[in-house]
């Protein structure tokens, strides 16, 4: 129905009810003229307002009155309007964007059938460190497959950097090789196409091979034609078939995976006396079958394989992961905790908000008791008063909204990889939904309650001509502000260490000069360079002409950089030294390096000599160069440089001489003791990629175009790819840290805004409740500094309550941080100073705003006042 | 709100009695009103803050129609009158309110 009319149509009621009652009257008049005792009649207004209750329409134009009488109420207050609505908008912003994240890491579920009984299988070595969730040798996965009695199925898979081409463009992708039953195991139903067999997965180890692509890849690369499927396109140089094309939403553990291939293990092969460990396993549990009770019987099946194998499984153990503690293992705690930060922040805004609407209603009793006067009913009130909060809930709601959009474009862009990788982390309307539940429930619950109290209150409070407002609503808002006082104080003390530790942890020595140096990944592919020292005289012509331009200190190439998370680790046998217990055999950590690398990373060299050109060829004998860390664990303080060592990386393994000693690079986690390292050089033990190194005299990124240059005049088929600067390969170890720091210290300084807005609301309340006071004060001759002396004193009674509970609750949480923080105690004196110094500073200052103006009060003005 | 005490009238009574005293023939309010009293005997007084408010739902609600029309004083001024719903309606509270009249009657006469 059209309300428009409906609304002309009320107008015409109106006017007919007065004329109405203008002939009732009239009638009385008339009748009591003639002596009649007429009827009483009642309050007209009275009359017209449950009249228009009773049009059916009526409802409509009260909402409409409502709204608008509500919007010229907050625009008459604009500071109480954008205080409140702030402090929500803030509060929800905050919420949805950090829930946002969680929701997207923690909660949802991942896009495969049954995912809770989905587990990542590890190896794992308790007597290695960095072996907890170990990769997977071939063999011990064959026999977990066929001996295993607790999975439904378990796959395999590896996950490396490839290059595709067809000829005329190149693209660097991520590229899994999976077994035949990856897909199946998950669920997961090709989009188009089909995926290989068995037969297939075998069969790919020799020869023509194929490949499933990404949603994503078919259509960019593709540019999503049917013809892909049975395209050809090269892959490492090598031709494969395109057979299918996944879901678009389809990911598994890195979402920037776009190509799919055979993984092809053969279980003919010995794989435990031909390669190490290098692979993954995902396995399904059986239905009923639990994670404890799968992980003893793999354990036990794992104590059988080390009696059967007792030289490649010595110590080796299984370890059983739920996929998504492994997605988010080391994230998760950063994430609880920025989740538990977050709900603080939203208890702090909701506080704040309902402090100034509670002050705000019990400062229009007056307001109120008037229009109660008037004829309007306590429904009526209430009514109004609900939609008020509405429309600030409502405000406050799409404020948070859009805050939270942005809050979390910002998240996304400042997380760290590990987080984004795994992850598509956006809005959905579930959220949206949620931010507007937040924001009606808190509207409703602190708008509300107040607004019951006041329109209860109206009558009494008129009967007493009471407009000095009651002393305990008074010291409830107190209470909220001390509150806020102690919540921002946790967040304020947990952001100060995390911030301590952050800067603890840049500042720590990595053990090289990560300053000015670039690096950049480049493969010289097996399928053209079959003999490898061909890709070993590649990265040696490389490395001399980059070292020639004009700019570059020196250059030099490394098999995996240092801070980036990949390291290949072995057994090494010291020579002249009986054979070692099975197990108890040294461990290091081993990395290929072209000459000048030491140099070129800033790695001091504390003995002997670095690798030459004439290490550098196939016919020189091997050398090693060994670090700090491999000689104070393994050599017992005799000269490493009269010793020889053999590394299990090859086959045979000669012993060789160690020519040098390095400083240590504490890679992996800064601040953990650094691993033993062995060093080799490129001739001796060939990687078919390295990344190439140089150290600058300027700006690192200045020198990317010319090095470019070089490598295509070398062989314009490779493509060039991961080019950052060693800054900020360091950068991203500590990127968690630093997101967490960042995050938290947001958070305290929100909550620490919204608490000043909360002290500088219930002192300026309360000096304009008591001027009448402070004016007799004044007039009997008390000075200003008495009066802001006494308004701050009423001040620091809450602040300094709320500052005690605050303290109090910091201490006892702070444990909850203290595996996050690096080289800081969970009670870090000087972060336990610094909070509640700031929250004083802050308190002081908002305090002061209302403490002044109380001094300057007119002491005439403030007592003509009532 | 009036302080006449028991002389209020309790809302569905009012409504039983606009509609009886509409039943033989259209009135205006206060015609209806005074006629209340004058039937009761001066014991039940019409609160015209209750009156016009029963009126327009009575109307709402499909038992009345009104229409605007001279009174006997010349002035214009709004009739209300009993329709068929209006009159099924005051049988039924007519014999609802008998039954529970003569049931409360037993009661205190049983005392």
């Amino acid at each position: 129905m059209n309300w428009f009319l409906k609304l002309r149509k009320r107008r015409m009621l109106e006017s007919e009810l007065d004329e109405e009652i203008a002939f009732h009257r009239n009638m009385r008049a008339s009748d009591a003229a003639a002596g009649i005792v007429p009827p009483p009649f009642g309050n007209p207004t009275r009359i017209r307002e449950s009249m228009r209750e009773a049009w059916t329409f009526g409802w409509i134009e009260t909402t409409l009155r409502d709204i608008a009488f509500a919007l010229r109420g907050l625009r008459r207050n604009p500071g109480f309007a954008a205080a409140t609505i702030g402090s929500l908008a803030v509060g929800i912003g905050v919420t949805i964007a950090i829930f946002t994240a969680a929701d997207d890491l923690l909660f949802r579920p991942m896009p495969y059938k049954d995912a809770d009984r989905l587990v990542m299988v590890w190896e794992a070595n308790p007597r290695l460190a960095t072996a907890a969730h170990n990769v997977i040798s071939p063999g011990n996965f064959l026999d977990w497959k066929t001996r295993g009695r607790v999975f439904e199925d378990i796959a395999a898979f590896s996950e490396y950097k490839t290059n595709l081409s067809d000829g005329e463009r190149s693209e660097q992708l991520r590229m899994q090789s999976v077994s035949a039953n990856f897909f199946p195991l998950l669920g997961v139903r090709p989009w188009s196409g089909r995926i290989f067999t068995e037969a297939e997965d075998l069969a790919s180890a020799h020869g023509d091979s194929l490949v499933l692509i990404s949603y994503r890849l078919w259509q960019s690369w593709f540019g999503g034609e049917a013809s892909a499927i049975g395209r050809r396109i090269m892959v490492n140089s090598l031709p494969r078939t395109v057979i299918g094309i996944l879901p678009p939403d389809f990911y598994f553990r890195n979402r920037e995976v776009d190509l799919w291939g055979p993984i092809g293990i053969d279980p003919a092969k010995p794989y435990r006396k031909t390669s190490g460990r290098y692979m993954m396993a995902v396995g399904r549990l059986r239905r009923g079958v639990g994670l404890a009770e799968a992980q003893v019987q793999m354990t036990g099946l794992a104590r059988v394989l080390e009696i059967e194998n007792p030289v490649f499984d010595k110590n080796w153990t299984v370890l059983l992961e739920p996929l998504r503690s492994s997605l988010v293992r080391d994230v998760r705690k950063s994430l609880l905790l920025l989740l538990g930060a977050v709900g603080l922040l939203l208890a702090v805004a909701c506080a704040n908000a309902a402090s100034l609407l509670v002050a705000r209603n019990s400062s229009r009793r007056a307001e109120l008791a008037v229009r109660a006067a008037l004829g309007a009913g306590p429904a009526r009130l209430t009514r109004q008063l609900i939609t008020e909060s509405a429309i600030l809930a409502v405000l406050a709601g799409t404020g948070g909204i859009l805050l939270g959009w942005y809050a979390l474009a910002g998240l996304v862009r400042m997380a760290p990889e590990e987080i984004t990788r795994t992850a598509k982390i956006s809005m959905d309307w579930q959220i949206v939904v949620f931010a507007l539940i937040l924001a009606a429930a808190t509207g409703l619950v602190f708008g509300l309650v107040p607004a019951l109290i006041a329109s209860g209150g109206v009558a009494a409070e008129m009967k007493r001509g009471n407009r000095w407002g009651s002393a305990n609503r008074g010291s409830a808002r107190a209470g909220l502000v001390a509150g806020e006082i102690a919540v921002s104080v946790v967040l304020l003390a947990g952001a100060s260490l995390l911030f301590r530790s952050l800067v603890k942890l840049t500042n720590a020595d990595p053990g090289m000069n990560p300053d000015n140096v670039l690096t950049l990944r480049f493969s010289a592919p097996p399928a053209r360079y079959k003999e490898p020292q061909r890709g070993v005289q590649l990265f040696r012509n490389a490395v001399d002409r980059i070292g020639k331009l004009p700019g570059v200190r020196s250059a030099s190439a490394v098999s995996y950089l240092p801070f980036d998370g990949m390291a290949a680790g072995t057994g090494v046998t010291i020579g002249g030294r009986p054979p070692a217990l099975p197990g108890e055999q040294p461990n290091a950590n081993v990395r290929t390096v072209l000459p000048r690398y030491f140099e070129t990373m800033g790695i001091p060299i504390r003995l002997g000599r670095d690798f030459t050109a004439g290490d550098n060829t196939r016919e020189s004998p091997i050398r090693f160069i060994v670090s700090e860390g491999f000689v104070r664990k393994y050599l017992n303080g005799e000269d490493p440089l009269s010793k020889t060592i053999s590394v299990e990386m090859d086959h045979p393994n000669p012993f060789g001489e160690i020519v040098g000693v390095v400083g240590d690079v504490s890679e992996g986690a800064l601040g953990k003791a650094p691993e033993p390292t062995v060093y080799y050089v490129h001739a001796h033990l060939p990687y078919a990629g390295m990344t190439l190194l140089l150290r600058t005299r300027g700006d690192p990124l200045g020198l990317a175009a010319p090095v470019r240059q070089i490598l295509h005049e070398l062989d314009p088929a490779i493509p060039v790819a991961d080019i950052r600067t060693m800054r900020n390969v360091l950068g991203e170890t500590y990127a968690r840290q630093r997101f967490s720091a960042i995050l938290l210290a947001g958070f305290s300084i929100s909550a620490l805004f919204l608490a000043a807005i909360g002290i500088y609301g219930v002192l300026a309340y309360s000096v304009s409740e008591r001027t009448r006071e402070i004016g007799v004060r004044l007039a009997v001759g008390a000075d200003a500094g008495r009066i802001v002396t006494m308004v701050l004193t009423e001040g620091a009674r809450f602040v300094l309550a709320g500052l005690a509970v605050g303290m109090a609750g910091a201490l006892g949480l702070s444990r909850l941080l203290s595996s996050l923080l690096f080289d800081t105690g969970a009670r870090d004196p000087i972060a336990f100073t610094a909070a509640p110094a700031i929250l004083l500073a802050v308190a002081l200052l908002a305090g002061f705003i209302p403490a002044r103006r109380a001094s300057r009060l007119d002491p005439v003005l403030a007592l003509r006042m009532e | 709100m009036g302080k006449s005490g028991s002389r209020d009238l309790i809302q569905g009574t009012l409504d039983m009695l606009i509609l009886r005293t509409l039943l033989r023939g259209a009135l205006h309010g206060y015609a209806i009103a005074v006629a209340i009293e004058q039937r009761s005997g001066d014991e039940l007084r019409v609160e015209e803050g209750a009156l016009y408010p029963a009126l327009h739902r009575l109307e709402v609600a499909g038992l009345l129609k009104s229409e605007w029309k001279l009174s006997e004083t010349n002035r214009r001024a709004r009739f209300y009158r009993l329709t068929s719903e209006g009159e099924k309606r005051l049988q039924d509270e007519a014999s609802n309110w008998e039954r529970l009249a003569a049931a409360v009657a037993r009661v205190m006469e049983a005392v």
